[in-house]
């Protein structure tokens, strides 16, 4: 079996791990970090693209809330091209109780989020869409984050720095010798070979399924995962995020980002973080909650829906998900369990990953008695130095000097042939998924109904595939669409999804393709 | 204040047809064709400018059909709920006939007997009852060396991905075939991306195919069979590709491309200009949206156009209004459906809170099959069977029963049902 020699093996290849693998790369620690699919496809990939300002906890949860309060401004300085400074809204609709706008701004207030309460008149000329009817409404520091830019800068920078990224390695077993974990058993899911990593140190960074890894090395991790479900609306139904102003419920906000407004979400408990069902009822409520903030919402189009798994960590048994903190810990396994050189960080959000990250390093630091200093709150990431927030417009300034000076293959989204190769180049093998979360191929209405077919002729072009592997990739496409958008089909996406039906199944007989 | 009332259009009508595909506009051109005043209402236009221009009576059942007259009536047998239970196998033909007459400039070949089968732009073998004649060289039955043409600049068509799946693709016979593809680089100026439609425009003119003509002939070898993009000319298209054969001395067959459907444009074109000779009225930009009713009649159709509401009085109606991909059906959040111009009873629904739609992509999904039931006047009907009204004739998409774009059966079913409501209607006068 081929050997890899390293000091830090991460596992998982979330926000988390993308983290933790470069803040261990850039204290100078030779790294490794597998990832079972492609980056940033777990939680991390799965949420509804909140930068929080920490305002959704500055009454529940003020430990978490603080924690926002100093990563959002890190990050918007560190990862300013994975952020589109949206600005957040706090609004008490008619339906919530006006009395806890004042709660609200005392908590923001005692855990230093910058909140000022806003007219609604000058509200509703800024977000037309809003109901009429709301009766208050806070600005806050929130803003939209893209988890798929942000994993991929991470993880070019730890490249950068020497790390390896290796995705599509799953981790079969952890090697434990005298109540010390010295390494993983990996397989190679593309190649479908296996592979031995030793390590002097492991962090298990697999979030929602960091329970299965610790389980791996004898050791028991709680965690609970909590099911959230988002849709994605078609447009920009608001251009600012906006939240309810009432404690934390179901379909308490909409996030505006890219070409998306994306309505979430719930929290239920759940057995396994591979099984998360969207129910007609879960959905049936994001389409009443959206209603009561933006009237008509229901006539909007619903692009697809998916469900994430919150990491929820928790020390004894809690029943509610939403009453864990979401804060984050770190799990020093040969003080907790006497297994050394294993450590878990789990719980926490996107939001503070690399403080997470930080924490994580820090102990790995300690247990490998070393003393370097954490820089990732000063340096920014690939593509953010000069701490310029993305812009919506950006795909089409980019176009408009020389119209028509290239082929736009996804016209919802903008995406060159340049951009597409470039994208299918970033890490191989690629499947149209893959590609689909690298540059939001497919993402828009069409839902990749012209797209996709041309795709996939410039992915067997590209990487001179042959006809199975091109045609196995088209079907595997349209399945994991399929999935995404059959439980909200309904009005125009149902028109739009008929279409794409007579181009697949119709004109091109996608069913009868050759074996 | 503007007057929102409707204004009574200037004529009565014998009939009028609302859609604009290819079921409407045979019904209308049939009509017309027996003398009548027809008016057509289309919100735009139809399904002719997304689909292939073949006309596809059943490709698929149980697999790949080689003869379509030997399999409808097995077929129709095991799928009760199907329009072409209703529609028999002479009627079928005589709607073939007619249509192969009507676009007789188009030169279309086959018939019900057997299907061609033909290259989709993915390499798929697919089966086909009509073609037009700038189709026919590929039908991929009896063999051959196949040479596919990627244009530079075109986004909608991939001839090495095509070309290596029609090397695999199981043929009925065990034809042999071989392909390969030829890349041209073809004169478009500063332009990088062009659609279908520009390839189009650009092959109708002559300095344009001259430089096609001019790289394609050096790399061809003598008896290859040279497939293109559906995109050779819109109303030139059979000059164009009479060129190519006689100037490159090959035989040259064209395959459709992803929407817009260069050829089913053309259809479209033939079909309306045929329409209008024979002095039909046709308004696109037209949504129907209101009915007058009395003695179980439909006496008139409100249409929202520019400007105010008009009612268009006939003594016959016929919706062709497509299925959802048309709008001529809508599921709205709370999984009603509706046929929304006349508020249609809809038939092949599952029960109540029964799913719509099953996990895997290619399963049988229980919305697929819902639409409007006929009569045997092809008239819609209630639960009970009864006509809805006496004089509403429903055709193509919007019928219950059928999966067309996995039967492969949409255009035979728009041009059988389109015709059989015309002749329905004729019989009543008659």
């Amino acid at each position: 079996m081929p050997t890899l020699e390293t000091e830090v093996l991460v596992v998982g290849g979330g926000s988390t791990g993308a983290g933790v693998a470069r803040d261990a790369a850039m204290r100078g620690f030779a790294t490794i970090l597998v990832e079972r699919g492609d980056l940033a496809t777990g939680t991390t990939g799965r949420f509804h693209g909140l930068l929080h300002s920490g305002g959704r906890y500055a009454v529940k949860d003020p430990v978490a809330a603080r924690e926002c309060v100093v990563e959002n401004p890190i990050l918007r300085r560190t990862a300013a091209d994975c952020i589109e400074d949206t600005g957040g809204l706090f609004v008490s609709t008619r339906w919530d109780d006006p009395g806890f706008g004042d709660d609200f701004l005392r908590g923001c207030q005692a855990t230093g989020i910058p909140v000022e309460e806003v007219p609604v008149a000058e509200v509703l000329r800024r977000e037309p869409r809003l109901d009429q009817g709301i009766t208050r409404a806070f600005a806050v520091p929130d803003a939209n984050l893209d988890p798929w830019k942000l994993v991929s800068a991470c993880t070019r920078s730890a490249t950068e720095y020497g790390a390896r990224i290796l995705p599509y390695h799953r981790v079969l077993g952890l090697e434990v010798s005298d109540d010390k974990v010295v390494g993983a058993r990996v397989h190679n899911e593309v190649a479908g070979d296996e592979l031995e990593i030793r390590a002097e140190l492991v962090i298990n960074a697999a979030g929602a399924w960091a329970g299965q890894i610790a389980n791996l090395a004898g050791c028991v991790v709680t965690v609970l995962p909590g099911k959230g479900i988002m849709i994605a609306m078609n447009h920009r139904l608001v251009n600012t995020v906006i939240n309810r102003c009432k404690p934390p419920s179901d379909g308490d906000i909409i996030v505006p980002i890219r070409t998306v407004s994306v309505i979430g979400t719930t929290d239920v408990r759940v057995a396994d973080p591979d099984e998360l069902e969207v129910t007609p009822g879960e959905i049936d409520e994001m389409l009443d909650e959206g209603e009561k903030l933006v009237p008509g919402f229901r006539e909007a189009r619903a692009l697809r829906v998916w469900a994430g798994a919150r990491p929820l960590y928790t020390p004894d048994d809690v029943t509610d998900t939403r009453d864990v903190s979401r804060t984050h810990t770190v799990l020093d396994h040969a003080k907790r369990d006497g297994v050394e050189g294993f450590i878990t960080i789990t719980g926490g959000k996107t939001t503070t990953f690399r403080l997470m990250a930080e924490h994580a390093v820090d102990t790995a630091c300690e247990k490998l008695g070393v003393n370097r200093r954490c820089r990732t709150h000063e340096e920014p990431l690939p593509g953010s130095e000069e701490e310029r927030f993305y812009w919506l417009g950006a795909r089409v300034r980019a176009q408009e000097p020389v119209p028509n000076s290239e082929e736009i293959i996804c016209e919802c989204e903008l995406i060159t042939r340049r951009q597409l190769t470039e994208a299918i180049a970033r890490g191989r093998p690629a499947g149209l998924d893959d590609v689909r979360r690298r540059v939001r191929l497919a993402m828009g209405p069409c839902q990749g109904g012209f797209c996709i077919y041309r795709a996939t002729g410039i992915l067997h072009e590209f990487e001179h595939l042959d006809h199975q592997a091109a045609n196995s990739a088209l079907l595997d496409f349209l399945q994991e669409r399929w999935k995404g958008v059959q439980p909200i089909l309904h009005g125009d996406q149902l028109r739009q999804a008929r279409l794409d039906d007579w181009i697949f199944q119709g004109l091109l007989a996608v069913e009868h393709l050759p074996e | 204040m503007t007057d929102a009332r409707p204004r009574l259009a200037d004529v009565g009508y014998d009939t009028v047809v609302i859609g604009a595909g290819l079921a409407g506009l045979t019904a209308a051109l049939r009509l017309a064709e027996a003398g009548q005043r027809v008016a057509i209402l289309a919100k735009g236009v139809g399904a002719t400018h997304l689909a292939p221009p073949t006309i596809d009576v059943l490709g698929y059942a149980n697999g790949p059909v080689d003869s379509p007259a030997q399999a409808l009536p097995e077929f129709a047998a095991a799928n009760p709920e199907h329009p072409y239970r209703q529609l028999s196998i002479e009627l079928v033909r005589a709607s073939l006939d007619w249509f192969k007459a009507r676009l007789g400039d188009h030169g279309y070949r086959g018939g019900l007997d057997e299907n061609f089968f033909v290259p989709t732009a993915l390499g798929v073998a697919k089966p086909t009852a009509l073609l037009p004649e700038t189709m026919a060289a590929g039908d991929l039955r009896e063999g051959g060396r196949f040479v596919f043409v990627g244009l530079r600049g075109l986004k909608d068509f991939f001839p090495a991905y095509l070309a290596d799946n029609v090397a695999q693709t199981p043929l009925p016979g065990r034809a042999s075939v071989t392909t390969r593809v030829v890349e041209l680089a073809p004169p478009l100026g500063e332009a990088r991306d062009v659609s279908s439609a520009g390839f189009a425009r650009r092959f109708e003119q002559p300095a344009f195919r001259e430089s096609v003509l001019t790289e394609l002939r050096r790399n061809l070898v003598p008896g290859e069979i040279v497939g293109f993009p559906a995109v050779l000319g819109i109303g030139g298209a059979r000059e164009v590709w009479r060129e190519l054969e006689t100037r490159l001395g090959h035989p040259v067959f064209e395959v459709p491309t992803l929407p817009p459907s260069v050829p089913g444009i053309r259809v479209y074109d033939t079909m309306t200009s045929a329409l209008r000779r024979q002095g039909a009225r046709l308004v696109i930009g037209s949504t129907v949206a209101g009915a007058e009713t009395g003695n179980g009649r439909l006496e008139g159709v409100v249409a929202h156009t520019a400007g105010r509401p008009l009612t268009y009085r006939a003594r016959s109606f016929v919706l062709a209004t497509g299925g959802f991909a048309s709008a001529g059906l809508e599921l709205d959040s709370s999984g009603t459906v509706r046929e929304p111009v006349f508020d249609l009873p809809v038939a092949g629904l599952p029960g109540q809170n029964a799913p719509l739609f099953e996990p895997g992509y290619f399963d049988e999904h229980a919305l697929s099959r819902a639409g409007v039931a006929v009569d045997e006047s092809r008239r819609p009907v209630d639960d009970e069977g009864a006509p809805v009204y006496e004089n509403l004739h429903a055709a193509g998409a919007t019928l219950a029963g059928a999966v067309p774009w996995r039967e492969a059966s949409g255009n035979g079913l728009s041009l059988a049902s389109g015709y059989a409501a015309a002749s329905a209607i004729l019989e009543v006068i008659s």
